[in-house]
């Protein structure tokens, strides 16, 4: 499979972009945070495979947990704020109306509770989605303003990443109200 | 940045880190994360299944730190069990049901899907080009020729990680490296144009 040299030319290109620098996708801290909170899950799971009466035990404790923890958490989701903001409240000079309204939602993403007590798997595989996409056009848009690109261009994915906000705050709008009202 | 299989961790820190020390554990996590999380991402594409795995491989390289031998780089131990588990993902009914659905909306047109962008943005417009064409190939196409053409793994190797036989780790990779080639040759038809 070497003996083209144009596969030769592949292999030496793809073996650079191997060797261009690259960052963890979060620090020691937040690794350690992911780590403590997947614990019970995991201490559920092998459980399940050695003893099933205290993998059951365990599992009630979880959904006891779950089933109480919106009470508490509701109280803190309402309190924060329980609409997301429509209007701009502040906005940078040179914003334009769409980006000012951008950053509001964002903040309001922001303050919102890391995680919901409820967590329903269609709407979590959503949100994810859409901060995946969200974070991968930020660094569409940084390597785009690095290579020059036209302003047009930078206007109209500043204009997507405006919409998939728009969608994720919308989103996470509804997750919240059902986690308020399990 | 080093490959992970040429990532070498010292063996006073390895011993530390057994030893539950966390300065070590974290010094560890800074010096092998970077690239484990670059082989996450070229091999199933996706960053959020990427970070998924790039979670499990670490947690795993930190429960299992103390059977590690010493017979090779910690990198490159810790290289096959990021491979492993991509593998296993890409194998996995849940993969295979994502790619359904991303295929019902998708127009094949070889562009650089959000999800699918590089670890970090790229530095050069030739990178992109790379990243384009490893972009359009299908996940198992891209997944064998990363491993042959840049981790350096035999066909007999890919082969048994795949569960498959060698002349199908031959094909994917036959396959993968002409559409690469499809991919990248107006680049180089361009440069070769290119006034300096």
């Amino acid at each position: 499979m070497h003996t083209d040299m144009n596969d030769k030319s592949i292999a030496r290109r793809l073996r650079a972009a191997a060797d261009e620098p690259s960052e963890a996708p979060y620090d020691w801290a937040e690794f350690q945070r992911r780590r403590h909170s997947s614990v019970l899950t995991r201490v559920i799971a092998r459980g399940l495979e050695r003893n099933r009466p205290m993998a059951i035990a365990a599992a009630v404790a979880a959904a006891v947990l779950v089933t109480v923890f919106p009470f508490f958490r509701s109280h803190h989701a309402h309190t924060a704020s329980t609409t997301p903001p429509v209007k701009a409240v502040r906005s940078n000079e040179g914003d334009s109306m769409e980006q000012a309204r951008t950053r509001a939602l964002e903040g309001w993403l922001a303050a919102l509770p890391r995680d919901h007590a409820i967590v329903r798997v269609g709407t979590r595989a959503a949100v994810s989605d859409l901060q995946d996409q969200i974070a991968a056009l930020d660094d569409l848009m940084s390597a785009e303003r690095v290579a020059g690109a036209q302003p047009t261009r930078l206007e109209a994915l500043e204009s997507q990443r405006a919409q998939l906000v728009n969608s994720l705050a919308q989103l996470q709008y509804a997750e919240m109200l059902a986690s308020a009202n399990p | 940045m080093s490959r992970l299989a040429e990532i070498a961790i010292s063996d006073e820190l390895i011993t530390r880190a057994c030893a539950g020390e966390e300065a070590a554990q974290a010094a560890i996590y800074r010096g092998l994360g970077p690239a484990v999380f670059a082989l996450t991402r070229r091999l199933v594409g996706n960053r959020a299944v990427a970070e998924d795995l790039f979670q499990d491989t670490m947690i795993v390289l930190f429960q299992r730190l103390g059977e590690f031998r010493g017979e090779a780089p910690l990198g490159a131990w810790l290289r096959q069990i990021a491979v492993n588990r991509c593998l296993n993902y890409l194998r996995s009914p849940w993969h295979r049901a994502r790619l359904h659905w991303e295929s019902a909306d998708e127009d094949h047109d070889g562009s650089l899907r959000p999800t699918m962008l590089p670890v970090t943005p790229p530095t050069s417009a030739d990178l992109l080009d790379v990243e384009r064409a490893l972009a359009s190939l299908t996940p198992v196409g891209r997944a064998v020729v990363w491993l042959f053409e840049v981790e350096g793994y035999s066909h007999e190797e890919i082969a048994r990680f795949f569960g498959r036989s060698v002349s199908f780790s031959k094909s994917q990779l036959a396959r993968a490296l002409a559409r690469l080639r499809q991919g990248l040759a107006p680049q180089e038809d361009q440069e070769a144009c290119t006034p300096i």
